[in-house]
């Protein structure tokens, strides 16, 4: 598994306490949000914190965080091309 | 019109092996000055996705809540009023931790939202879909007290006809550490600090019930004269009398500032009665009443008064329990008086 993506799964299952999941149960593609992890708003507020915390990454527009939080693999490309961190 | 009130039923987390009475027969007894509460394995009671963000107390107060509503057969109480000193201090210590690591930046929002003294009440309401009514009561060691009185008033006023009260608090290493340095625990001799979590199910249902609540009285720093005067003025009102008192529970830690003010009091509001504790067994909490009104409506349900519970060895301990008073004092300031009969009163 693409180190990046594996840490990425590691910290998810961290900051949002997702005690029962282990991160080779997280397919790349699958959507973070309504199916998938289940995910919702408050655990996009919570994502958002920690891009800008692990990665130095600032999302300011929330038509953006919809977009890059579509799943893992996303998540990670935009982080790789964009992290300051 | 004067509607019956009864305590339908009740459901701890404590020092005590957790949603259960096993203290009534095996107590677990603590040297030590700081116990935190045997939790049960929520992930037996809670799914994961409702779990997963809720700190310790407000996975207590949820599974204690739930607990209570599915033993009543109340799905969705009219009111839901929650007691607590501290609220949700484990969270509230995690927020401002962060906020001073992190420069008052990238703060964590569930840590924020669930660093409140109302979080308790909406998330039992958000949990069950409750609209009703829903309040907290945040008065240090009269807490519990206050939202018993909320809705105990709410019943008689035929506001509601079920509600849900609560007496939520956790003890943290930190504030134990504070508690014990202003001298209110911790000290040699006393009883050890504890955590809180209780939930009871009040309504006009006899039938099932643990007991009855006739009454509830608070005061604030009244002199034995005054508290004499409540006293009987609750008595009096509840139609019942203090000979018709089988015992009283009081609030003891063990501690010799906290336990003077029954030694003053206790001799001169209840002569010659059995004196009943219950801090030995679930520590001090400033939300510690609602084990203690917890354990009396057990009592009264199950009929019997484990030896354990009496301050001082009876010379015979009553066989038929109609009524127990109970009565706390905080720091001397805060007085509340709570009259409970059994069903049959």
């Amino acid at each position: 598994m693409d180190e990046l993506i594996l840490n990425l799964k590691r910290e998810i299952i961290e900051v949002l306490n997702l005690e029962e999941v282990k991160p080779e149960e997280i397919a790349d593609d699958a959507p973070l949000f309504g199916e998938g992890l289940g995910l919702d708003s408050i655990d996009a507020l919570e994502l958002i914190v920690l891009m800008e915390k692990n990665y130095g990454i600032k999302l300011t527009d929330p038509a953006q965080g919809r977009e890059l939080f579509k799943s893992i693999r996303v998540l990670a490309d935009y982080i790789r091309e964009n992290r300051k961190k | 019109m004067q509607k019956d009130i009864y305590i339908r039923a009740a459901c701890q987390i404590s020092a005590q092996p957790p949603l259960s009475e096993e203290w009534l027969d095996a107590p677990v007894r603590y040297s030590e000055p700081y116990v935190r509460a045997m939790d049960p394995d929520y992930k037996r009671y809670l799914e994961p996705n409702v779990a997963r963000r809720l700190g310790k107390l407000l996975k207590r107060a949820v599974l204690t809540a739930r607990r209570v509503m599915e033993a009543s057969g109340v799905a969705c109480p009219d009111a839901i009023i929650t007691g607590t000193g501290l609220g949700c201090i484990e969270n509230t210590g995690v927020f401002l931790n962060a906020l001073v690591r992190e420069g008052e930046e990238l703060l964590k929002p569930t840590s924020f939202m669930q660093s409140t003294h109302n979080t308790i009440s909406s998330l039992i309401a958000i949990d069950a879909r409750c609209h009703g009514y829903n309040s907290t009561y945040a008065h240090k060691g009269i807490s519990f007290e206050c939202a018993l009185l909320d809705g105990y008033l709410q019943l008689k006023a035929g506001e509601a006809s079920t509600v849900l009260v609560g007496a939520h608090d956790e003890m943290t290493p930190e504030y134990f550490v504070l508690l014990k340095r202003a001298g209110y625990l911790g000290g040699a001799p006393g009883g050890f600090g504890g955590e809180t979590a209780v939930s009871m199910m009040l309504g006009r249902q006899r039938a099932g019930s643990l007991c009855r609540l006739r009454g509830v009285e608070i005061a604030y720093r009244p002199s034995a004269d005054e508290a004499g005067r409540i006293l009987n003025g609750l008595l009096q009102a509840s139609r019942c009398s203090l000979d018709a008192v089988d015992a009283v529970m009081i609030g003891t830690n063990g501690h010799p500032r906290n336990d003077a003010v029954y030694a003053e009091m206790c001799p001169v509001l209840f002569p010659g009665k059995p004196l009943l504790r219950y801090k030995h067994l679930f520590g001090e909490s400033y939300t510690a009443p609602g084990l203690g009104v917890y354990a009396a409506a057990t009592v009264l349900h199950r009929q019997r008064i484990p030896g354990h519970l009496f301050v001082h060895a009876p010379g015979e301990a009553p066989r038929n329990i109609h009524n127990i008073l109970f009565y706390n004092q905080f720091e001397g300031k805060n007085h509340s008086f709570i009259l409970l009969s059994s069903c049959g009163e």
